[in-house]
């Protein structure tokens, strides 16, 4: 039934729908540059979600852990033999995106027959020189975007916004590793917050709402609001923090950061949260 | 099969091989012949390589790196054909990284050992038609057991676990006789040592290997060319740089008669 154009658009655009609604529940992923690399920032529940993916490049993704992992396996795989069989300088995260997953995530998307890849990805790749530094997120349909300084995933595109300005906004002067963080969990937590309003707004819905003027776009939470949230979610969840480090010894330059890392580096406030 | 983590698997079905057997013509001579060493000491493991590469009694370069880290933790230390072993150790590299990255953990010391001993069988064929025969010793820190560890193996992959210390190469005949006397009959075995006694132990072991044996190059104080020596710990692989081999070579084992 598909076969008739008018079908097919029908059921893209169903696909669109029902890939957004996957990624309500999901948590937002932030990379930022500070001034000795790249941090990656999630609150991950069970599975994690940021990864090494080569000698200079991250991995940060929201969506389906199955789904996550296929493409994990893809973006390993092809790093791997084109370090190997050239070298790994060769290894971009630009060209890995492009030509290697983008085209696999925009095929299973259009293949109305087949099920979608549930994923939103970010890739971090950390330059030889701080100018170099490239952050690229491709979304479920395969569409891709290339960045510097500060990337974001989260579940809708006014969230994506929201998020990316506050981020503008509060990073001005180059960020030391603890200012970073501290900004990324902000981010990250306007990113959570909308994802419960945007939530809340629809089961509202239902009912005649007098004011009804997507919250989520709404203005930016007090920082307090957005600390009060993090050390409410971080009981049953786990912040989760990747950096690539432009200065760490030997070829591999990622390090997820351990809880006696994020208690050293977290803002006295959240200090708590990884204590127990 | 990707989940398996096994890189080299991944090449061979994207069409690779390693060790092709290739007979050596006559009036060709390879390079090959060098010292190599690995003692444990106080503090973990020292491996070390003269820095001469030679074809038959030509000299081919005097800057040449053996002892070769291949992750944090583990280092080999080659003799015999430098092609093939610095394959071997691109493909351990990667084999090692590919594991950690795509299992999430460490792939244990004990499987990093199966991985040499895989590649040298694969280099048999290559190994006895005379182009392709390396002499490993693969040294490394084991964590979970956290020790230090130095294996060696023979052409065909045959790995051994040597207690205090192991050679390799053209001159090793010369110091195996050394490092027997100093670890039963020195004022101390060689396991206690520190670590700069550590160190200048090593500089004198491949400085009485160069007096021997042509095909190591000793300490050439002109062009400032130091040997290669790492020490392996647990806090991981360190490269002695030359300026702390200089004075411990000057003060310790040059000895004006």
């Amino acid at each position: 039934m598909y076969e008739e154009p008018y079908r097919w658009v029908e059921a893209v655009g169903n696909r669109r729908q029902y890939l957004d609604e996957q990624f309500k529940q999901g948590s937002p992923v932030v990379a930022l540059s500070y001034d000795g690399g790249i941090l990656l920032t999630t609150v991950s529940k069970g599975t994690p979600k940021l990864y090494e993916i080569y000698d200079r490049l991250a991995l940060g993704g929201m969506g389906h852990p199955t789904d996550l992992e296929k493409l994990r396996f893809s973006l390993l795989e092809m790093a791997h033999v084109e370090g190997f069989n050239r070298s790994p300088s060769d290894v971009t995260g630009s060209r890995l995106v492009k030509y290697g997953i983008a085209p696999v995530i925009k095929q299973a998307f259009e293949e109305v027959y087949k099920a979608p890849l549930i994923v939103r990805i970010l890739v971090a790749e950390l330059g030889q020189k701080p100018e170099k530094d490239a952050l690229l997120t491709i979304n479920y349909d395969g569409t891709f975007e290339e960045t510097m300084g500060r990337a974001v995933l989260a579940a809708t595109p006014a969230v994506q916004t929201k998020m990316m300005s506050y981020l503008k906004e509060q990073q001005a002067a180059p960020l030391s590793l603890e200012q970073a963080l501290d900004l990324a969990l902000r981010a990250w937590a306007i990113g959570s917050l909308a994802h419960q309003q945007d939530e809340a707004d629809q089961q509202a819905e239902a009912k005649p709402q007098p004011n009804n003027a997507g919250s989520s776009a709404a203005a930016i939470p007090s920082s307090d609001t957005l600390i009060a949230h993090l050390r409410g979610i971080a009981g049953e969840r786990t912040i989760e923090c990747a950096i690539l480090e432009r200065q760490a010894p030997g070829s591999s330059k990622y390090r997820s950061l351990k809880q006696v890392d994020l208690s050293r580096l977290l803002p006295a406030a959240l200090q708590s949260v990884v204590a127990d | 099969m990707g989940m398996q983590g096994d890189f080299y698997q991944l090449l061979k079905e994207q069409g690779y091989t390693f060790g092709i057997p290739t007979t050596v013509e006559t009036g060709h001579t390879l390079t090959n012949a060098t010292t190599i060493l690995a003692f444990k000491y106080r503090d973990g493991v020292l491996v070390a390589g003269d820095r001469r590469a030679t074809a038959g009694n030509m000299v081919m370069y005097d800057r040449t790196d053996k002892v070769l880290e291949i992750d944090r933790h583990s280092v080999m230390a080659i003799a015999g054909v430098p092609a093939t072993a610095y394959e071997m150790v691109r493909v351990l590299d990667h084999s090692f990284k590919y594991y950690r990255r795509t299992q999430l953990q460490e792939l244990s010391f004990d499987g990093k050992l199966r991985a040499v001993s895989k590649l040298l069988k694969e280099n048999v064929p290559a190994a006895l038609a005379g182009t392709g025969a390396v002499v490993p010793v693969f040294a490394g820190y084991d964590m979970e057991q956290g020790s230090a560890k130095i294996y060696f193996y023979d052409i065909l992959g045959a790995e051994f676990e040597a207690v205090e210390y192991a050679v390799s190469g053209s001159g090793s005949p010369t110091i195996r006789g050394i490092l027997h006397y100093l670890n039963t009959w020195g004022e101390q075995p060689l396991s206690v040592l520190p670590e700069e006694q550590a160190m200048v132990q090593a500089l004198r072991l491949l400085t009485s290997a160069a007096e021997f044996d042509s095909a190591t190059g000793g300490v050439n104080r002109e062009a400032s060319l130091y040997p290669v020596i790492k020490l392996i710990t647990g806090a991981g692989v360190q490269t002695v740089p030359d300026v702390t081999m200089k004075p411990l070579y000057e003060s310790q084992v040059v000895r004006y008669v």
